[in-house]
């Protein structure tokens, strides 16, 4: 894990100077640990900076959010926001910018590098350490994980209780920044879809039986939209709020409104909802498991969309989150695009 | 399942080509098997996969999307943004594990009238033994 000295003074510079607006980053949570989400909008503020294997939140979320806000203003302030981004959601930021939602003005990155390392999964510490509760997570020199519980220091390797993306992270430092944090190293992968193998080996009747079973669970909080920094469309087609009911909206009109999905959380219509995100993510998805650790039912919908960018990768040679400039996956074309399948 | 199960297949159609294509099977009185629905698109680039995954919602056994071949696109590039956004929907519904044979995609131009009437005489063979699909299916 990188040193951020470098990044707190420069932040604190940008605030003094008004340079941005406020800076989004990762502090200390409520209970002192582990890392939350932190607005500052005071130089002063800037120690409370954090950066520590906790800090899983993808913030480019909030730049979608900011986006909205800015469109309710009257006069905004056209200042950019500062933003603290890991390998994996600088490639959000690529894909925002690529999708021309955000101006690259519009945003400060502050990028800090995993630096072979990565953020840890709660659940798979949980069982690491069954009963105790850590209070902080230290790297040490040989890129293993120190964790500190009442009882004392545990040591821990590193894959033992890193999260499965990053495990599977193929860059683990920011593509795209204005201030960078520790160093750009490039971990080697041997197995980039690895943890695809385990579903995509079964016949298809397990994994039917598999996805059903999964998707049965899902009671439709939407948790997983509402943390995707990718799901940004005004509407969506699991609510339809384009008909405004008005008084003169006649029961004919009311009648005919297109339902694709329905509400209720039955098997169905959680199945089609859930591929109807996979498809829109197809492309677009950089593998920051914000949408798995926001389901309260852990349903492991990091394998939907890792199925899609392995396709995309393997089908039409296509790498998310790398270049801005590049069109998107399925807003371009090849002549020579497989189509085997096609009679 | 019942000898007499006949699958419904839900057509999307391009106006340019496989519309016609169907209408010069019509026309030519060539025998086809009557369980599909048509249904003309503008183009096949317009399908969006909500499209698909909604027929398979409301109860289709098979959904075909056919269009003009590749270069024949009314609109110039239509088919080629299709055939690369309904090869990721194939892949994802044979990863959730729907069967492969339910969602077919094919190129049939305005003259292949004897082609479509093939691809559906294939089609419905492949879906007589799957049986009804009931995966996608939304509840009565």
């Amino acid at each position: 894990m990188a040193k951020i000295e470098d990044l707190k003074d420069e932040a604190r510079k940008l605030l003094r100077e008004g340079k941005v607006k406020y800076i989004i980053g990762y502090g200390a949570g409520s209970n002192g640990w582990p890392a939350a989400p932190l607005f500052i909008k005071k130089p002063e503020d800037v120690d409370k900076l954090v950066w520590d294997p906790t800090c899983v939140h993808n913030l480019v979320r909030f730049l979608v959010d900011e986006k909205r806000r800015k469109a309710r203003q009257r006069q905004p302030d056209k200042r950019p926001v500062g933003i603290m981004v890991k390998g994996c959601d600088s490639r959000a930021v690529v894909v925002l910018l690529q999708e021309k939602f955000i101006d690259r003005n519009d945003v400060y990155i502050l990028g800090v590098s995993c630096e072979k390392t990565g953020v840890v999964d709660d659940t798979k510490l949980a069982k690491k350490l069954p009963g105790k509760k850590a209070k902080k997570i230290e790297v040490d020199a040989q890129n293993r994980f120190v964790v500190t519980t009442e009882e004392g220091k545990t040591e821990v390797a590193a894959a033992e209780i890193l999260a499965e993306r990053c495990l599977e992270c193929k860059a683990n430092f920011p593509v795209i920044y204005d201030l960078l944090s520790g160093e750009k190293t490039k971990r080697s992968l041997d197995e980039p879809f690895g943890s695809l193998q385990k579903i995509e080996s079964l016949s298809a009747a397990d994994r039917w039986s598999f996805w059903k079973e999964q998707l049965d669970r899902c009671i439709r909080c939407y948790a997983c939209r509402s943390a995707c920094p990718m799901c940004y469309c005004d509407e969506c087609v699991v609510d339809s709020i384009n008909l405004a009911v008005t008084a003169e909206t006649t029961a004919d009109e009311k009648a005919q409104r297109i339902r694709w999905i329905q509400r209720s959380a039955e098997s169905s219509e959680n199945l089609v909802y859930h591929l109807v995100r996979a498809i829109h993510l197809a492309g677009r998805c950089i593998d920051c498991g914000e949408c798995e650790r926001a389901c309260p039912l852990d349903i492991p919908l990091r394998f939907l969309n890792k199925k899609l960018e392995k396709e995309a990768k393997e089908l039409f040679g296509y790498e998310v989150g790398f270049d801005a400039a590049l069109p998107a996956l399925v807003s371009c074309f090849r002549d020579e695009d497989p189509q085997d399948f096609i009679r | 399942m019942a000898e007499d199960y006949e699958p419904r297949i839900v057509a999307f159609l391009c106006k340019w080509c496989s519309s016609a294509g169907s209408d010069l099977a019509g026309v030519s009185r060539m025998e086809y098997p009557p369980n599909v629905v048509p249904i003309q698109v503008m183009c096949s680039g317009s399908i969006s996969p909500l499209y698909i995954f909604s027929a398979f919602n409301r109860g289709a056994d098979g959904v075909l999307v056919s269009g003009c071949h590749p270069g024949d696109c009314h609109y110039i590039k239509g088919n080629y943004y299709a055939r690369r956004r309904l090869n990721l929907v194939k892949k994802l519904l044979e990863y959730v594990g729907l069967e492969t044979q339910r969602f077919q995609m094919s190129w049939v131009s305005a003259a292949e009238g004897t082609k479509y009437t093939q691809i559906i005489k294939d089609f419905v063979k492949e879906l007589k033994p799957l049986g009804p699909q009931t995966k996608l299916r939304r509840n009565p």
